[in-house]
């Protein structure tokens, strides 16, 4: 009886602790967005977030994360160009059609997805052990004290200038991706890029598609990651375990983002997407 | 007539782990009360309760005439205002030099705006004796100098009660002194209540007006300094001449 006693208990623990951490987490988001609000609303720049925070974050995330992002989404964009025209050249040996479904797809799905993933990784780790380090140090602690909502002053910033700078990489990292396909395909299958560059497909739901999902991308990865830093405990293994979550969480969230979005999208396209 | 601050029955635990078991301790106002007691059982915890950084599980906990156990988040501005607290790791902001750490409660809790703040931070600065680092960020100063201006950080809002968290921790004899005669200075010139957690013999015996000694997670004995070294205690004995060996349960050794 004991052995089935504790193994409820601990699945009850964990549905438990899952619940609460779920709802800490859209209190986060919740708070954030508040935090937003209040920004606009206050005089001396919003409730402590510090001078020139905002441009130090779209630096930190945007300016560098470029190199990664264009690197990354380059050499994706050749692979999955050089396997579609592998597979095409077997069944049909016709190419015609390459660049104009690589572009649909990009723009529709993998050009945000991808490039939310990367920024997960990059920018989700950064942020949370940034913030952990600060949780365990006690700083945040310090910052109530001061009569500063932690939540204004670290994540506010980083949460702007992730969903400025989500946007504007997706953009850039999509481009490199199109034309490192197009370079591939041109050199490695014989593809004139006239033909591999026709835009003739993409509508305007795609683009439109294209912008929710950068945005809702961005906005998921410092909460998600923030939330972790906040919870860091202990010493530095805490922050590493933050930091782990984060990665995680940040890139399940774009997954199921991902997931979400593209079906309402199907769901309002009547299919046709 | 009730203390100035009060802990009634204070339970605390951490993961099911009970941590505080129904601690009681009173604090008269302008005193300077130190908590001692062994590595993990609980002394840091006490103080932040009464701030609102940790609630408690059971008890109460009041403050000049109210209790404070049960405010809001967003209640416990006016009581941070009252009661400063210099963490035991200094906790200045790394991306702000000193005089913009201590601006900073200046202009949330103090409404001044941020050139008004900056002006006031460096007089307060100048009470310790860091006013020619103002401008200096906190990477570029030592323990010493980053703990007194955390204290500056804290005197800023001219609290009534500070809460010092091992204080002395880190720091060489000399500078400890001076951190040691800063807090009595607190309380003889301006009556600030000091309410120290300390492992330091010399910052005990040097400065407290009473010590509460912390033992499985109650306050064992409340006594002055004196009545402390003089007590026959065999666990109080075995703390304040630091024996391996005695009475004393240790957990993990």
């Amino acid at each position: 009886m004991s052995y089935f006693r504790t193994r409820i208990e601990a699945i009850g623990g964990a549905v438990l602790g899952t619940s609460r951490a779920a709802l800490e987490l859209w209190l986060v988001y919740v708070g954030t967005i508040a935090g937003i609000v209040r920004g606009f609303s206050r005089r001396h720049g919003g409730r402590g977030r510090p001078k020139g925070e905002l441009v130090r974050q779209l630096h930190a995330i945007g300016n560098r994360s470029l190199v990664f992002i264009i690197v990354t989404l380059g050499f994706i964009g050749m692979v999955m160009t050089y396997q579609a025209c592998l597979q095409l050249g077997r069944v049909t040996g016709d190419y015609s059609q390459v660049g104009s479904q690589f572009l649909r797809l990009l723009i529709s799905d993998f050009g945000p997805t991808l490039s939310g993933m990367m920024l997960a990784t990059r920018v989700g780790a950064g942020i949370a052990a940034e913030i952990g380090s600060m949780k365990v140090t006690e700083q945040i602690d310090a910052l109530r004290m001061s009569g500063v909502l932690p939540i204004d002053y670290l994540i506010v910033p980083r949460f702007i200038a992730c969903v400025v700078m989500t946007l504007m990489l997706t953009v850039l990292g999509s481009m490199v991706m199109y034309a490192a396909g197009g370079l591939t395909a041109q050199y490695s299958f014989g593809v004139n890029p006239s033909t591999f560059y026709d835009l003739s497909f993409v509508r305007g739901r795609h683009l439109v598609l294209f912008v929710v999902k950068a945005l809702a991308y961005g906005a998921a990865i410092p909460v998600v990651a923030g939330f972790c830093g906040l919870r860091a405990r202990g010493s530095s293994e805490g922050v590493g375990w933050a930091t782990t979550a984060a990665v995680i969480g940040s890139s399940f969230a774009v997954i199921v983002l991902d997931f979400i979005i593209s079906a309402v999208a199907l769901f309002l396209a009547d299919g046709d997407l | 007539m009730s203390a100035y601050i009060e802990f009634r029955n204070v339970a605390k635990a951490f993961s099911g782990k009970a941590v505080l078991r129904g601690m009681n301790l009173a604090i008269d106002k302008g005193e300077v009360m130190f908590i001692i007691g062994t590595s993990g059982v609980g002394k840091s915890v006490t103080i932040k309760h009464l701030i609102g950084l940790l609630r408690i599980d059971a008890g109460e906990i009041w403050f000049d005439g109210a209790r404070v156990d049960q405010l809001p988040e967003r209640s416990l501005a006016p009581l941070r205002k009252r009661i400063g607290m210099v963490f035991q790791s200094s906790t200045l902001f790394d991306s702000m030099t000193l005089a913009e750490n201590v601006a900073l409660p200046l202009r949330k809790h103090g409404k001044l705006s941020h050139k008004d703040a900056l002006v006031e931070a460096r007089k307060r600065l100048a009470q310790v004796y860091m006013d020619d680092y103002a401008d200096r960020f906190p990477a570029e100063l030592s323990d010493g100098m980053r703990k007194r201006a955390a204290i500056a950080r804290t005197l800023a809002l001219a609290p009534d009660v500070v809460l010092f968290d091992e204080p002395t921790t880190g720091l060489d004899p000399v500078s400890a002194r001076r951190v040691d005669r800063l807090i009595r200075e607190l309380a003889d010139t301006l009556g600030v209540t000091a309410v120290v957690v300390s492992h330091d013999p010399p910052s005990i015996f040097g400065i407290a007006d009473r010590v509460a000694f912390l033992y499985q997670g109650i306050v064992h004995v409340v006594a002055t300094p004196d009545a402390l070294r003089a007590s026959a205690d065999p666990i109080v004995q075995q703390f304040i001449t630091g024996q391996s060996s005695g009475p004393m349960e240790t957990p993990g050794f």
